[in-house]
């Protein structure tokens, strides 16, 4: 071969490798949304599962690419797809009777959007309850440049909490019973250690209290009796990722529960944060982190050891945990810890105890830190509750470590996470930026959205007003936005505009982290802003399934903006094709 | 840049060279009990410089990752932080920078390693608070974004050197490189 033709040969298997690899990560993907049946070791049910399976897809992408994806339905009713933190037109959003009329039994519709980002996100139906009932999955967005942290090992650890019921199932009892799935029911017996422990009165002052807000201290999860998964598998199954002893394992943790929150650690590994909500924040190393529902967080661990660790994911509730395992060699387990007592509520996440506080250094958080709220959904509360009788010996401390200091929790909370073995545990204060995505400034204005339940009813709500009875939010083009989020409920919302960014305000000004769930602990205000530049219509919900369902769900307006712009994508209508 | 702004740079910088215990004999012995103690180096003579190394720093990673170095010599490395974050250039082993790092998350705490700056005022507070500040160390430099700096080290014996940068959380994500022997 003369040196021509061999430089030739070169170019061409250059070419050939490029355009290959190029086929393979730019262009056509297709999902299929199907009936499938789903296995845990404590039951077995019909589920919804893409591509003919209960594992979840993941659809990989690079930053930069045109993606085309064709979904069709072989369900008999309607469902759609969200692509759950992607900037994208709104029409290619995934939202019916938002962003399209959804896709019909039968049909094939065709999204069509650029990626414009990279990144750790999930995508699941918009449609009902079927994301509850497994419609689910992963997307992974490769960057264009590097990455600013390394790894030698990469794996999708995606979380859910399948349950039995279907979702439809679930909504109809919580409707009939709120409490219908809490099985940590406070007993008589309870009540007399109380009173033993407390006092009578004070026992009768904190029951009196709890039943005004028609609530319970064990109402931290709404929903209980789920088997937790992880990729699809119960924590027998054992989903395992496998490494060699030193190697760096980037972990992509995604919450798709309905419900639940986890908190994640791995005995025997510390865990370096580096991304959160598909954003790079800068590394921030952990040995526990919590995970709201529809958040996801991509850690680094370094194993050095020649053993298995195990992944443990216990639910905020403490009713039931996910266990995987990384190895060396597939097979091999590690131990699997005991679940940690329940935490209870306390009249801190009613947002009543924060004048017992004084000595708390919130200054020490930043000066945006949230605060506790004084005001309630239900004005009767407060005349049910004396103060005088109350001391934290009274409202079940004694029971809990008082380490705790997040900001991100009202001070004296139950729910403020605590490192298993007493070492750090991950904060939204802890979040920084890597690399600001917009400039610092000033937002424009604020909005105030109490976030409000009924817990009798199973209402939940925004400013007391549920989504079917709400004018949309309407914001203008080139705005920044501060929202103002008021938790006046005792149950933790995770809140997720679609479309736009939510940057947390965690007190960092520019290095505020950029997310796209975030989630307002009881008791607590929280504050996110957000630059107004995706023109059309967007939905604003809490991501817990039942609550959004049953009404904290607001659609956004986002009016003006230039011409050209998202909002005039080609109309979507024709997309759609029978099958 | 012409040199007697590069050499204001440089001290600049080696001003910067914070450690709050200090390494100052650049000496160690493992704690492991090896109980033979080796020498990681030691700040070395310009006059006897061999060769210089180039490291940019960018967030958060090095270029290059990987360098060769022969047990005597001595290497001029010209470091400069071409990211938008605080980093850190320090020749130690694992076990040292682990220990380094506790130290950086004290300056951290105590509002002086900032993001992307050090808090001058800041670090005078804390070192009027707590005894001690920061002194250097000739084995590191820290860089705030945009600014160069020059540490010249004679290499001796010690296995498993590593630079690396110890704003905490960067050496985990992967913001370290690896000294091969070159002999």
């Amino acid at each position: 071969m003369t040196a021509t033709s061999f430089a030739r040969a070169c170019a061409l298997a250059a070419a050939f490798t490029v355009s290959s690899v190029t086929a393979a990560s730019a262009g056509d993907y297709s999902i299929t949304v199907d009936r499938v049946a789903l296995e845990t070791g404590d039951f077995a049910k019909t589920a919804i599962g893409y591509n003919g399976s209960s594992t979840p897809t993941i659809l990989r992408f690079k930053e930069g690419e045109e993606v085309t994806i064709a979904v069709t339905n072989n369900l008999a009713e309607d469902t759609s797809i969200h692509w759950h933190g992607l900037i994208l037109p709104y029409r290619q959003d995934g939202v019916p009777g938002i962003s399209f009329d959804g896709i019909k039994p039968g049909e094939t519709f065709t999204y069509r959007f650029p990626i414009v980002q990279s990144g750790t996100y999930w995508f699941h139906s918009h449609t009902g309850f079927q994301e509850p009932d497994g419609a689910y999955g992963a997307i992974v967005i490769e960057p264009q440049g590097r990455e600013p942290f390394r790894f030698d090992r990469d794996y999708v650890v995606q979380l859910t909490d399948a349950h039995p019921h279907s979702g439809e199932r679930i909504m109809r009892n919580l409707k009939l019973m709120p409490d219908y799935y809490n099985r940590q029911q406070r007993t008589f017996l309870d009540f007399l250690n109380d009173s033993r422990d407390q006092g009578l009165s004070a026992a009768l002052a904190d029951r009196s209290a709890w039943g005004e807000m028609r609530m319970m201290p064990t109402d931290v999860e709404d929903l209980q009796g789920f088997t937790p998964l992880i990729n699809g598998q119960d924590p027998a199954q054992n989903w395992t990722g496998l490494f060699e002893p030193g190697e760096r394992v980037r972990l992509r943790f995604i919450n798709s529960s309905a419900m639940t929150y986890f908190d994640i650690r791995i005995p025997g590994l510390q865990m370096t944060v580096v991304q959160a909500d598909g954003n790079n924040v800068q590394p921030v190393t952990v040995d526990e982190l919590r995970i709201a529902v529809a958040e996801t967080y991509d850690v680094i661990v370094r194993p050095t050891e020649d053993r298995a660790y195990t992944v443990f994911a216990e639910s905020m509730g403490r009713t039931a945990f996910a266990r995987g395992t990384l190895a060396p060699r597939s097979g091999m387990e590690a131990e699997v810890p005991d679940l940690r007592e329940p935490p209870l509520l306390t009249m801190a996440d009613m947002g009543m105890a924060h004048g017992e506080h004084g000595s708390m250094d919130h200054g020490s958080s930043g000066p945006r830190a949230p605060q506790p709220t004084h005001t309630m959904a239900d004005g009767t509360m407060m005349q049910g509750m004396n103060h005088g009788t109350m001391d934290h010996g009274a409202m079940g401390h004694g029971a809990m470590p008082m380490a705790g200091t997040d900001p991100f929790y009202a001070p004296g909370s139950g729910l403020t996470p605590q490192a298993a073995d007493g070492g750090k545990f991950l904060s939204y204060a802890d979040l920084k930026a890597q690399k600001p995505l917009y400039e610092h400034r000033d937002a424009t204005r604020e909005i105030e959205l109490r976030l409000t339940g009924n817990m009798e009813r199973y209402i939940w709500s925004i400013n007391d007003v549920k989504y079917s009875d709400a004018e949309p939010i309407r914001l203008q083009y080139g705005e920044r936005v501060r929202f103002k989020f008021v938790n006046e409920t005792m149950m933790t919302h995770p809140m997720h505009l679609h479309g736009m960014w939510s940057i947390l305000d965690v007190g960092q000004g520019k290095w505020n982290p950029v997310k796209h769930v975030v989630s307002v602990a009881p008791g607590t205000t929280l504050y996110m802003e957000t630059e107004v530049d995706a023109p059309g219509e967007w939905a604003f919900h809490c991501h817990l399934s039942y609550h959004m369902d049953s009404g904290m769900f607001r659609k956004v307006i986002v009016e003006g903006g230039p011409a050209g712009k998202s909002a005039d994508l080609p109309a979507v209508p024709q997309q759609t094709t029978g099958g | 840049m012409n040199h007697r702004l590069y050499a204001r740079a440089v001290a600049a910088a080696l001003a910067l060279s914070l450690s709050v215990a200090g390494i100052a004999s650049a000496q160690m012995s493992h704690g492991g009990g090896h109980g033979a103690a080796m020498s990681i180096g030691q700040p070395g003579d310009a006059s006897a410089v061999g060769r210089t190394i180039e490291i940019t720093m960018h967030d958060n990673y090095y270029e290059p990752e990987t360098l060769s170095v022969s047990e005597g010599e001595t290497v001029r490395f010209l470091v400069k932080n071409a990211g938008a974050i605080v980093h850190e250039f320090n020749i130690a082993t694992a076990e040292m920078h682990k220990a380094h790092e506790a130290e950086m998350q004290m300056l951290v705490d105590h509002g002086v390693l900032m993001p992307d700056r050090i808090d001058r005022a800041a670090a005078e507070k804390m070192k009027t608070s707590m005894g001690h500040g920061m002194h250097a160390a000739g084995n590191s430099l820290l860089l705030e974004p945009g600014q160069s700096g020059e540490l010249i080290w004679r290499f001796a014996d010690a296995k498993d050197l590593e630079f690396a940068c110890n704003v905490p959380g960067h050496y985990q994500a992967g913001m370290m490189g690896d000294f091969r022997k070159a002999n």
